[in-house]
């Protein structure tokens, strides 16, 4: 009898515990869920009793303008988000592995736009992306000095190989980054430039000021792409949204890098790899299992961005920038203060519908290839 | 002993009454930001004390942003305030859910306020099937607001009522060779500006359920306006970093601009030595008439409050002739009762009495439409302040935008 009880009290134990997080997801995602499915077959206003419409909703969405602008902004924003911010936060989490004097001041520099509230950096962003803002201005400069840089860059690397050839020539170990021929390199570089310029060879270009509506347009970028382009203001926002999540990420494989073992690295040099074949063949398929984390998560809240759209709102067109996520918020609270509650629903379960087998997919795909590795 | 107990129970009474009285609250909810500060003075001022003793609490809900998205939600939980702003703009959507309690019972009653008291091309907005569902707190319209300091400096007369669009842009080319920072006029790309000249031109927003941007009334008044960038005569507020006109118009480097009275209480904070002054908007070159819009917001009553009869006495109070009056000696706007037409606040020198009387005068001249489009709304507006903005921006003709607008206007949101 008293072990029996103790028996039961041990198997309950865990269901106990579970139970606070079970009701709160009850509540707030099992409830609300079946309410939206129900919602989605409806047609619903706010006020009257919801109407059955069966599958109209979704057909209805099909056949939308705005719905199928929304689908394919979600999806060109999803994948080109998550492939640029996962090479991004590999890269940054590597090179900020390296131990040397303040790296910690820099772990912290860098993680600055993770953790700075999405509005006010919305904000900050409406304003460099102005037409006569920041970001332009910069263009500008550019396009103004790119005969300087060019002639630089060109001599830099010019003397760099010259400096490295002669030194292998003589059969002495170097490396491509010699940081005293850098050093050396740079400052020819910038004197020959300098005296080019006084010399008046070469010459600030001037150029018309760059004026790129970068918000308020519907032009897509780039050209080249044909009907897979997107909408420039939508390129503004993955570029805002890539610079605060590339942090995030980093951090993970940060603490992924951690766990590999030195002795790893140490075989690799014994067997003579370079720095970019410990990379590539090391570092990579040891972060492996962080990789497919951060694509996951990242697929998803790409997926369901809503919060940059929504402060850029009023400066771009809808159709330019308007995601899924969005569309089902435009739908339910339009300005016109009709609610269509059946309409929003349907978008939402797609958006649900459409993450679950992207993310699906993914596992699938990289999943295979981890089990092959191993 | 049968005499205690209802003496007791007397006794109770009176005290749970008492205590019910004290807390009898009534909701109001409004805008934030300016309307905040004068609701709540005007509550303190001519609400409170009327209603003291009966021993009414008042309490603003001023909210900052989407307010139709508040009020939707909270009509729909049951949770909004007892008396709430309805925008001419989406009020008959509101109405038309049954949540907004009909005032004519109320109007029978009431000794103070009746249909006739107000102007009537506002109550047209909050009207369905018959019953009157909101009191029009005030109402605005668009005016020709003009610097006079660059005039002066030009050496160019000021924009007068007898200015047609081209006589003015005669005068603004003058201001604008003066100096290259000046600009001509603060060009919203808005409808809520350019559908003013459509207007005047004698456009029709919706014929039948038809809605024709394609027709030559509006394709004239969309390139008149439209060309005004395109000459170097205007830029869009958001060109210069401003958010709307009125913001450039502050900057004291634009020449004029198309606002409402809203301007005054802005200009007063902001820019409060520039030397301004409006007019009437000028005419059609074509027609030789004006058009404008009528701006209005009402108060509505929720259909599920508890205390309708109190809330009528503050919406009562709020809409008094004292009130008005004190609104629009603020500058705040205009009042929406006939009989504060003759005005001697309209008379005073002041160059903000002045544009007040301008934009009340503007409401009554031409072709004059309510800003609110059918069961649309918002939608009905996007795909033409689209066309607006490209076209501005340099990046379509009008014909190219004109037509994506209508193809938007019929397939997605008129369909």
């Amino acid at each position: 009898m008293e072990n029996k009880w103790r028996f039961l009290k041990e198997k309950s134990a865990p269901y106990l515990l579970l139970t606070p997080f079970v009701i709160w997801f009850l509540i707030f995602f099992g409830y609300a869920f079946i309410r939206v499915l129900f919602f989605s077959f409806t047609d619903y206003d706010l006020f009257a009793t919801p109407r059955f419409v069966g599958l109209s909703n979704f057909q209805g969405l099909f056949r939308e303008f705005l719905f199928a602008r929304a689908l394919k902004n979600s999806l060109t924003y999803a994948i080109i988000v998550t492939t640029f911010q996962t090479i991004g936060a590999l890269i940054l989490a590597v090179v900020l592995n390296y131990k040397i004097r303040g790296i910690k001041f820099f772990r912290a520099a860098y993680y600055m736009p993770s953790v700075t509230s999405s509005v006010v950096i919305t904000l900050i962003f409406i304003w460099l992306f102005q037409r006569k803002g920041v970001i332009n201005y910069l263009l500008t400069l550019f396009a103004q000095y790119r005969l300087l840089i060019w002639v630089f860059l060109i001599f830099f690397l010019i003397s760099q190989t010259l400096l490295v050839l002669k030194e292998k020539w003589r059969q002495r170990p170097v490396s491509i980054f010699e940081p005293s021929y850098v050093v050396l390199s740079l400052l020819l570089a910038v004197v020959i430039t300098f005296l080019l310029k006084t010399g008046g060879f070469i010459s600030i270009l001037t150029v018309q000021p760059l004026e790129t509506i970068w918000l308020n347009t519907r032009e897509t970028t780039p050209n080249w792409a044909g009907s897979l382009a997107f909408p420039r203001p939508l390129a503004a926002i993955m570029f805002l949204n890539i610079w605060t999540t590339i942090p995030t990420f980093m951090l993970l494989y940060l603490a992924g890098l951690q766990d590999i073992p030195l002795s790893l690295y140490q075989a690799a040099e014994v067997d003579g790899a370079s720095t970019v074949q410990k990379f590539w063949y090391v570092t990579v398929p040891q972060l492996r299992h962080i990789t497919f984390l951060v694509v996951t998560m990242g697929l998803i809240s790409t997926l369901q961005m809503f919060d940059q759209v929504a402060i850029i709102g009023g400066q771009a067109p809808q159709e330019s920038i308007i995601t899924l996520a969005y569309y089902v918020y435009v739908t339910m609270f339009p300005r016109s203060a009709i609610a269509e509650v059946g309409m929003a629903s349907a978008a939402a379960l797609v958006l649900a519908v459409l993450t679950l087998i992207i993310v699906v997919i993914q596992q699938r795909v990289t999943g295979e290839r981890r089990y092959k590795s191993e | 002993m049968k005499t205690r107990l209802l003496w007791g129970i007397m006794f109770l009474v009176l005290i749970i009454s008492s205590v019910s009285q004290a807390a009898t609250e009534i909701r109001i909810a409004g805008f934030g930001g300016n309307d905040q500060n004068i609701v709540e003075e005007l509550i303190a001022r001519f609400v409170e004390t009327e209603l003291a003793a009966q021993g009414v609490k008042i309490i603003y809900e001023p909210i900052a942003d989407d307010y139709p998205r508040y009020i939707l939600n909270a009509l729909s939980a049951g949770t909004a305030a007892d008396l709430f702003y309805m925008d001419i703009f989406w009020a008959k959507n509101v109405i038309k859910t049954g949540a907004v309690e009909p005032l004519d019972s109320y109007l029978q009653d009431s000794a103070v306020l009746s249909k006739d008291d107000i102007v009537t091309s506002l109550l047209e907005g909050f009207t369905v099937d018959g019953s009157l569902y909101g009191i029009p707190k005030d109402f605005n319209s668009l005016a020709l607001f003009y610097n006079k300091d660059l005039f002066d400096i030009a050496g160019v007369e000021y924009p007068n009522s007898e200015d047609t669009w081209e006589s003015l842009e005669q005068k603004l080319e003058k201001v604008v060779a003066i100096d290259q920072n000046f600009i001509g006029m603060a060009l919203q790309p808005d409808f809520a500006r350019m559908g003013a000249l459509a207007y005047a031109n004698g456009w029709e927003p919706f014929v039948g359920n038809e809605t024709n941007l394609l027709a030559p009334e509006f394709k004239e008044a969309f390139a008149v306006y439209t060309d005004l960038k395109a000459k170097g005569l205007g830029l869009m507020p958001a060109d210069i970093g401003q958010g709307w006109g009125g913001g450039a118009f502050a900057t004291g480097n634009t020449a004029t601009c198309l606002e409402g009275a809203w301007i005054i209480g802005f200009l007063r904070d902001q820019a409060p030595n520039l030397n301004y002054d409006a007019t009437l908007l000028p005419k059609s070159t074509a027609t030789g008439e004006r058009g404008n819009f009528i701006f209005t917001v009402a108060w509505g009553i929720n259909a599920d409050s508890q205390n309708k009869e109190l809330t009528f006495k503050v919406l009562e109070a709020l809409t008094s002739p004292a009130a008005q009056q004190w609104v629009l000696e603020r500058g705040l706007a205009i009042p929406s009762r006939k009989s504060l037409v003759d005005n001697p606040y309209f008379e005073n020198e002041t160059k903000e009495a002045q544009a007040n009387k301008i934009v009340f005068i503007g409401a009554a001249t031409g072709q004059v439409k309510p800003f609110s489009f059918k069961e649309y709304g918002g939608k009905w507006i996007d795909p033409i302040n689209a066309a607006l903005a490209e076209v501005m921006s340099g990046q379509s003709t009008v014909e190219q935008a004109l037509a994506t607008a209508q193809k938007r206007l019929d397939e997605d949101v008129m369909k």
